[in-house]
């Protein structure tokens, strides 16, 4: 359990790409209102959605960044390292914020209506400027929609102090935040936001558990073997996990379903919630994890097959798509509400948007390898 | 689940700033929001809000409840029950200042809003309360006697001050149908809305007509939580509520 031996893989996992940029489709068409391309994303078909995956990958993938750099260079180095990413993940913030509050202004100027500025949580911005430009800065205040980066930022500023521990005890770290996850539930802990009496939609308290949890897996690095001997047993309550879980979100969709779910199932889950991360829903994405790694080794070769590597660019390039299609999001919300939300309408917006993604991620990706050639 | 208080629940709407964003809802417009007609009759009459609307020009409302009150689960306190119903009041009364409080607080019931209701109520000097409460009683299954005794205890002590009141039934959602006993509590209240004479908003049979009659599925209305409202399930009960209300008033 103590100083593991084997260091964290080098070879850059191909899953982690491939899901992460799964995750950022999915957000971006769940965060589109009323959206039926909704029902391709996971969230319609369990108790957890795409948040899990990408704040679990974003664990994951810090583990595997920085693991090296403490191992060649020291603690100090490796803290400055992770740190200069959260001053990015700030600024990606920041710059966000202003994007996506321009837009809500520009739409609220053309049409002359308030509506969105209050639908979108930005009142704050009109009744108390000054105060809101400083809660800004501090992470507080910020509209719909803008809640994965701040959640983002101060776990990944944990994680410069943890990342020691991490490398060197996994599991126990692992056991701290576990440990966290339960007081801060217990006791109700969250953060405060803007306005006075908000507070955080992600309670990073609890959700910081989801980003420790692929950070102690990468840590170790085995998991997947020391699971192995178990496959038997794991892997169908995995899948009766899954089916449970399906049968209890598809009953919120169709009445007849509805009917079916016995009371005493009821009162032992409801309610299931998402700012406190209910333990059915990291339940449910751990289920969805283990059946994922399982069915899918590092090297499947559909991982390289044309079709995924659009995916795969989304991953690699996740903050630049993740901050876009956060912004997009809210240009559908704007372009469904002025033509009307047919099916067609939703069916366009969404192809438009991952179209986008799609081709900022291949810029990007372009431009980064060229200067690397340079 | 644990929502922790907070003042934006405290939060005023004033009229002022956002009349000219009420005036249209485009999006919101469209939805329809069912209902049986019996649904909008609250059993009792409002003539102190007329009275004060008369003598004063103005209307203060105060929304007492926890979470659903609140809004939580909503994308934001613009689709909150009580934000929708100053929209509607405002629209339905352009010549009367109308000022609705939010004061819900997640998690709490009758036994911890009895014990805020000279800060939270008495101190706005409203004329009336919309008191939304019944499900964290029955979710924590406090006794049932108990709840009944309460809620009349603090309807009393706002009709010593003048107050009107519509209570507020609990809401048609999963966490709340597999109670054991939730028909209890919501006969409680009917009990205690008949016993003295106060108007009673029935949220629960207008959510249940949705799920049953108009074949709307839980997540049309209902939060993916199980428990709270989303925006169109806000939205429809703040708008339907502001009916029930100007149908309570008198001309």
């Amino acid at each position: 359990m103590i100083a593991t031996s084997h260091p964290p893989r080098r070879a850059r996992d191909l899953r982690l790409d491939f899901f992460r940029g799964l995750a950022l489709w999915f957000i971006f068409i769940d965060h589109v209102p009323d959206n039926a391309v909704s029902w391709i994303t996971v969230r319609n078909y369990g108790f957890s959605d795409a948040t899990e995956i990408f704040v679990f990958i974003s664990g994951f993938a810090a583990m595997i960044a920085y693991a090296g750099v403490l191992d060649r260079q020291g603690w100090l180095m490796a803290a400055m390292r992770v740190l200069r990413r959260v001053w990015q993940l700030y600024v990606a913030h920041i710059m966000l914020f202003v994007a996506f509050t321009a837009q809500i202004a520009w739409i609220s100027l053309r049409t002359n209506r308030q509506m969105f500025i209050e639908q979108m949580n930005l009142l704050g911005l009109v009744q108390e400027p000054t105060r809101a430009v400083l809660e800004t800065a501090l992470l507080r205040f910020r509209p719909a929609n803008l809640d994965v980066l701040p959640l983002y930022i101060v776990v990944l500023a944990s994680f410069a102090l943890t990342l020691p521990a991490l490398r060197r005890a996994p599991w126990l770290t692992l056991a701290g935040s576990a440990l966290v996850y339960f007081v801060a539930r217990r006791f109700g802990w969250n953060l405060a936001a803007f306005p006075e009496g908000k507070t955080w939609y992600f309670d990073p308290f609890m959700w910081q558990l989801a980003f420790y949890l692929g950070a102690a897996f990468a840590a170790d690095g085995r998991v997947g073997e020391r699971l192995r001997p178990y496959a038997k047993l794991l892997a169908p309550t995995a899948v009766v996990t899954l089916l449970i879980a399906g049968f209890i979100a598809l009953s919120w969709e169709f009445n007849a379903l509805g009917h079916m779910v016995p009371d005493w199932l009821g009162r032992l889950i409801y309610p299931i919630d998402k700012t406190t991360l209910d333990p059915l829903r990291l339940l449910h994405f751990l289920a969805l994890a283990y059946l994922a790694q399982l069915l899918i080794r590092p090297d499947a070769t559909f991982l390289r097959w044309p079709l995924a590597s659009p995916l795969r660019r989304c991953g690699e390039h996740s903050l630049l798509v993740f901050c876009i299609g956060t912004f997009l999001s809210f240009s559908a919300h704007i372009a469904l509400d002025a033509w009307g939300p047919t099916l067609t309408a939703q069916l366009l917006v969404s192809a438009l948007g991952i179209g986008v993604l799609i081709a900022v991620a291949y810029i990007a990706d372009w431009y980064k390898k060229k200067q690397a050639a340079a | 689940m644990s929502h922790r208080r907070g003042t934006d629940l405290r939060s005023t709407f004033v009229a002022l700033a956002l009349t000219s964003a009420c005036a249209v809802f485009p999006a919101m417009a469209k939805e329809r929001c069912g209902y049986l007609p019996g649904q909008l009759r609250l059993g009792a009459e409002l003539p102190k809000a007329r009275a004060a609307m008369n003598a004063r020009k103005a209307l203060e409302v105060v929304a007492l409840g926890s979470s659903s009150t609140q809004g939580y689960g909503a994308t934001s306190p613009f689709h909150s029950y009580p934000a929708e119903l100053l929209r509607v009041l405002q629209e339905s009364y352009p010549s009367i200042k109308v000022t609705v409080y939010n004061r819900g607080i997640g998690g709490q019931d009758v036994t911890q809003m009895l014990e805020r209701l000279e800060r939270d109520v008495f101190a706005e000097h409203p004329d009336l309360v919309v008191w939304q409460l019944g499900t964290n009683a029955a979710l924590r299954s406090q006794n049932v006697a108990q709840f009944h005794r309460l809620l009349a205890g603090g309807i009393a002590r706002m009709h010593a001050k003048g107050i009107e009141i519509v209570l507020m039934t609990p809401q048609y959602a999963p966490a709340f149908n597999a109670l054991e006993n939730e028909e209890d509590y919501l006969a409680a209240m009917r009990e205690v809305a008949q016993e003295t004479n106060v108007a009673l908003f029935p949220r629960y049979e207008i959510m249940k007509f949705w799920f049953e009659n108009e074949r709307l599925p839980y997540a049309r209305f209902i939060n993916r939580d199980g428990l709270h409202l989303n925006d169109f399930g806000y939205t429809c009960i703040g708008r339907l509520l502001g009916e029930a209300i100007k149908r309570a008033i008198p001309r």
